[in-house]
């Protein structure tokens, strides 16, 4: 049984805890003498404070402290960027935890009101006094770049100037000469430009952010609960920030109700909480209302992209070239540098071989909250563009969509295979997943329904993706290589107790995407324990190694390779134990299933659980071997992985209303094997969700002045399951070559893929009425106004 | 945010513009208004309670009336904040005689700036919301009106 635990579908053990509301998240630690925190924000897209009186808050019932950015100044260290993108004119504007003379979002905390009660600390926030001298305020970000647009910042940190509110101005150039293509192609060929906008979008982790913080001025040790994707490196960060060193700096990630990306960068909020521990002797509690979350939590995408694609009269690409203004909001958050950067740019060839590629892409700083990562990060972003303009290139040759894509996917391969941005691609079948996507879904057969034209006003449309995405992040040489100021290993011990139990420590941190079962899984399956005989540890700081965290869709393939290692090692161990227990040299040894024998004898075997125990009591071992049985492993990959897939979305749309029904969804995922499919498939729902979310609902919205006026989930339409047909989720298994399990990663799959299948479905169904384009998200009075313009009434 | 409209009174021009002018009648007839004192020249604090969506709240602010122009109009300046947010705005009030003798016609242009949880929550309302506001300040003005004009010599 046990060597087939690797593939079944166990429930998650997760779960139990989870639906019986018995699981403890940062808003449930409760510590003896503990105050609660509350941050004024400043509600300004864009304004100079000149004034702030808190007396009044400072007296007000149950009031224990009131500190603002005069307070903090010298205390706690700016917010730090952790991705210093080379060659790319950086320039990291200063991030005070508190601002203390302009604020540049709405979000901006100008200060903390610390009282008794949760009630009593929001109570006071009424009763502090800030004047503000508005200025002017900016939030697209093409027009933040453009001359005579408000500027935020006059100096970097480094206090050199900021212009036209450049964070950054990165190119990735690859393969030939990306001019002549289009020269070549504007003579003898076909170009095709679209200008894209890859909307602000507000993540929706069920959990709102929240720190808990407990400092003990005797021994100078400070505890942060936080609710992060990442402890490790918040400590790292947090010890910059607020100046306790590592070795004093505990960080607890309790249960996590989900991330996607924003609880990726450490925040000011929680800086700010340490600092009020610190001051105050006592411990303090910090948790984000969702109104607070929607406007200080971070965003994701916010692309204007100009993209234009060159090919031959028969459909073959030939170039490819895109200009994108990425708005970063007011200040870098800690990873944002790099997604719109690497992990956009980089895959801008996709599963296509395309010869000559150039992006620029200009970070700027705008009014609205700071981007960060968001599922996907990046990818989305880039296949989109590459998805949308194989179709159009399609609709202009009278080519059927899919039939483009065969002809310009890169070949199947097992090994390796380098593309014009330099990456190397580890394996792939991406001609083998679409057409195993077109026939699953009877996708000729839908088309030939397609023809027979609209029914009752309703026209049908099909779209398609294929996708490759990077993930596994990543080797750690390239890390440095591309300026991400940490490593990108993995860690995993293993302790196997006398009576055969297993606990796993791992440095990932796994807030929902159900680790603790699958790597349960990965340590029953190699070396042959009960899965409920493994405990995972994860989370804390003092307990677990380093690890880089859970991101990028790098947990199972980056922290799942680094445990099934540490199981090995075990397993290597054991079998000389065994073999001395045995009393039979280790060459003529066998395992399977849990049980060490010698070759062709397998009655006589010794089990893990007997050789657990054995060296534990340690009563006797083979000449140099240490007793306990116990392994760890660091694991850095020496590539990343490339899971890629097909997608299919069905579509009918209202030409009378606008309104678009999603009718059918086939998500063909490649994640290589999967460890327990279930998870795989809910990764999927999970991710092909967001994405039509995107696609047709979701998208955040300031008005004029700055203001976000998508502030709550009466305004920011998050999709419902009333909105959405019955999934349809299918596999092909194609192992990395280069994994010790051959897995890759699928928690942002379906989101890469979706957003573009449902955008392409709605295009096509829109065809016919001659709509080409309409702006995401697709709502019915956009679908409306675009046909009411096309036909010209 | 813009903001306009229209209203006719059965008074003549000044009679309406003393009343346009009169802290206590505009106290008394703007809604959720608590106070109203003066602080400097043409210019008072005012306290409301105003409710827009789900937000309700108590704001604290000043409200200036400059460019007056006995009896033709003036321009009301209004800088107010609390808990549910901000708003900085300025209207212009206008008086003209009506079209029948001891009719006058207000007109009133606005503009206004709002942030805070009022702008991310009920945005979608404070169009209809502000409306609302005025058309009942000016029908508690328009009975002020009447009344005073029936009851007067």
């Amino acid at each position: 049984m046990s060597s087939r635990i690797f593939g079944s579908r166990i429930r998650r053990r997760e779960d139990p805890r989870l639906i019986t509301g018995s699981a403890v998240y940062t808003g449930d630690i409760e510590l003896p003498g503990m105050v609660h925190a509350a941050m004024l924000r400043c509600g300004h897209a864009h304004a100079r404070i000149t004034r702030i009186a808190t007396e009044q808050a400072e007296a007000a019932p149950g009031v224990v402290a009131v500190y603002t950015g005069v307070d903090t100044d010298g205390v706690l260290q700016p917010m730090p960027c952790a991705w210093l993108l080379p060659d790319a004119e950086l320039k990291i504007a200063p991030y005070p935890c508190i601002a203390k003379d302009v604020v540049r979002y709405t979000g901006d905390v100008v200060a903390v009101v610390v009282a008794e009660s949760a009630h009593e600390a929001y109570d006071a926030l009424d009763l502090i006094e800030v004047d503000y001298e508005p200025l002017p305020a900016v939030i697209d970000p093409e027009e933040a770049a453009r001359a005579g647009a408000p500027e935020l910042h006059a100096k970097d940190i480094n206090g050199d100037d900021i212009s036209g509110n450049q964070a950054f101005h990165w190119t990735v150039a690859g393969g030939g000469d990306v001019e002549l293509a289009f020269a070549e192609a504007e003579a003898d060929g076909v170009v095709i430009k679209e200008r894209i906008l890859q909307q602000r979008l507000i993540p929706n982790a069920m959990e709102t952010r929240g720190a808990v913080a407990q400092y003990n001025r005797a021994t100078g040790e400070l505890t942060l609960w936080n609710t992060t994707q990442n402890p490790h490196i918040l400590r790292f960060l947090c010890s910059v920030v607020t100046g306790v060193p590592e070795d004093k700096l505990r960080v607890i990630a309790p249960e996590v109700g989900g991330g996607f990306g924003s609880k990726i960068a450490a925040y000011p909020a929680d800086f700010v909480t340490v600092f009020c521990a610190m001051r105050l002797g006592r411990p303090v509690k910090w948790i984000e209302s969702r109104s607070e979350n929607y406007q200080a939590t971070t965003h994701g995408r916010d692309h204007v992209q100009d993209v234009e694609l060159a090919a031959t009269k028969d459909g073959r690409i030939t170039g490819l070239r895109c200009t994108v203004y990425a708005g970063m909001g007011a200040y870098l958050s800690t990873a944002a540098p790099g997604i719109p950067t690497i992990l956009h740019g980089l895959m801008l060839s996709g599963c296509y071989t395309i010869p000559a590629l150039k992006e620029d892409v200009y970070g700027v700083y705008t009014n609205g909250v700071p981007v960060e990562a968001y599922r996907g990060a990046g990818r989305p972003e880039a296949t989109f563009i590459l998805e949308r303009l194989v179709d159009m290139l399609a609709n202009r040759l009278g080519m059927d969509p899919a039939d483009v894509r065969i002809k310009n996917f890169i070949p199947k391969f097992d090994d390796g295979h380098e593309v014009v941005t330099t990456l190397n691609y580890d394996s792939g079948d991406y001609p083998g997943a679409l057409s195993k996507l077109l026939e699953h879904t009877g996708y000729r057969a839908l088309r030939e329904r397609q023809r027979a034209g609209p029914s009752n006003g309703k026209y049908m449309g099909l779209g398609l993706t294929s996708y490759v995405e990077i993930c596994g992040l990543g080797p750690s040489q390239v890390a440095g290589a591309i300026g991400f100021q940490g490593g990108l290993w993995e860690s995993a011990i293993v302790r196997f107790h006398p009576t055969g139990k297993v606990h796993v420590f791992i440095g990932a941190s796994p807030h929902g995407q159900g680790e603790e079962t699958t790597f349960a899984q990965i340590v029953a399956s190699e070396i042959g324990v009960d899965v409920a005989d493994v405990k995972i540890f994860h989370g804390d700081t003092d307990s677990t190694p380093m690890g880089w965290g859970t991101y990028g869709s790098r947990t199972t393939a980056v922290g799942g390779a680094a445990l099934a290692l540490a199981v090995r090692k075990i397993r290597d161990k054991a079998k000389v134990v065994a073999a001395h227990l045995l009393e039979a040299s280790v060459e003529d040894m066998d395992y399977e299933d849990g049980k060490f024998f010698v070759k062709g004898s397998p009655d006589r075997a010794k089990t893990i659980q007997d050789v657990a125990l054995m060296a534990n009591v340690a009563w006797t071992l083979p000449e140099g071997v240490e007793a306990g049985l116990e392994a760890t492993t660091f694991y850095d990959p020496p590539n990343f992985v490339f899971p890629y897939g097909a997608h299919l979305a069905v579509v009918e749309v209202d030409a009378r209303t606008g309104h678009v029904e999603l009718t059918g969804y086939t998500a063909l995922d490649d994640c290589g094997p999967q460890i327990n499919p279930t998870i795989v498939e809910g990764q999927v729902h999970g991710g092909v969700v967001q994405g039509v979310g995107q696609a047709l609902w979701e998208g955040a919205a300031y008005d004029e002045s700055g203001q976000l006026v998508t502030g709550s989930m009466l305004d920011y339409a998050l999709p419902r399951a009333d909105q959405l047909p019955d999934l349809d989720v299918i596999s092909t298994v194609t192992p990395s070559p280069h994994h010790p399990l051959g897995v890759k990663g699928v928690g942002e799959a379906g989101t890469i893929a979706s957003t573009a299948a449902v955008y392409n479905a709605v295009m096509d169904a829109l065809r016919p009425l001659g709509v080409t384009r309409v702006d995401m998200p697709l709502t019915p009075e956009r679908v409306w106004r675009a046909i009411q313009e096309a036909q010209g009434s | 945010m813009e903001v306009s409209a229209r209203y006719t009174f059965d008074a003549p021009r000044q009679r309406v513009w003393d009343l346009l002018v009169d802290p206590e009648v505009i106290a008394s007839c703007l809604p959720g208004c608590e106070s109203m004192e003066l602080v400097g020249e043409d210019t008072y604090r005012a306290t409301l309670t105003i409710g827009v969506a789900a937000v309700t709240g108590r704001y604290q602010g000043t409200v200036r009336m400059s460019d007056k122009d006995e009896p033709s109009g003036y321009t009301l300046l209004v800088e107010g904040k609390g808990r549910p947010g901000f708003v900085n705005g300025s209207a212009s009030v206008t008086l003209a005689d009506g079209d029948a003798d001891g009719r006058t016609r207000v007109a009133v242009t606005g503009k206004a700036q709002v942030g805070g949880t009022i702008a991310r929550v009920g945005q979608r309302l404070l169009g209809g919301v502000s409306k609302m506001m005025m058309d009942r300040f000016f029908s508690c003005l328009q009975q002020r009106a009447r009344a005073a004009e029936g009851g007067g010599p």
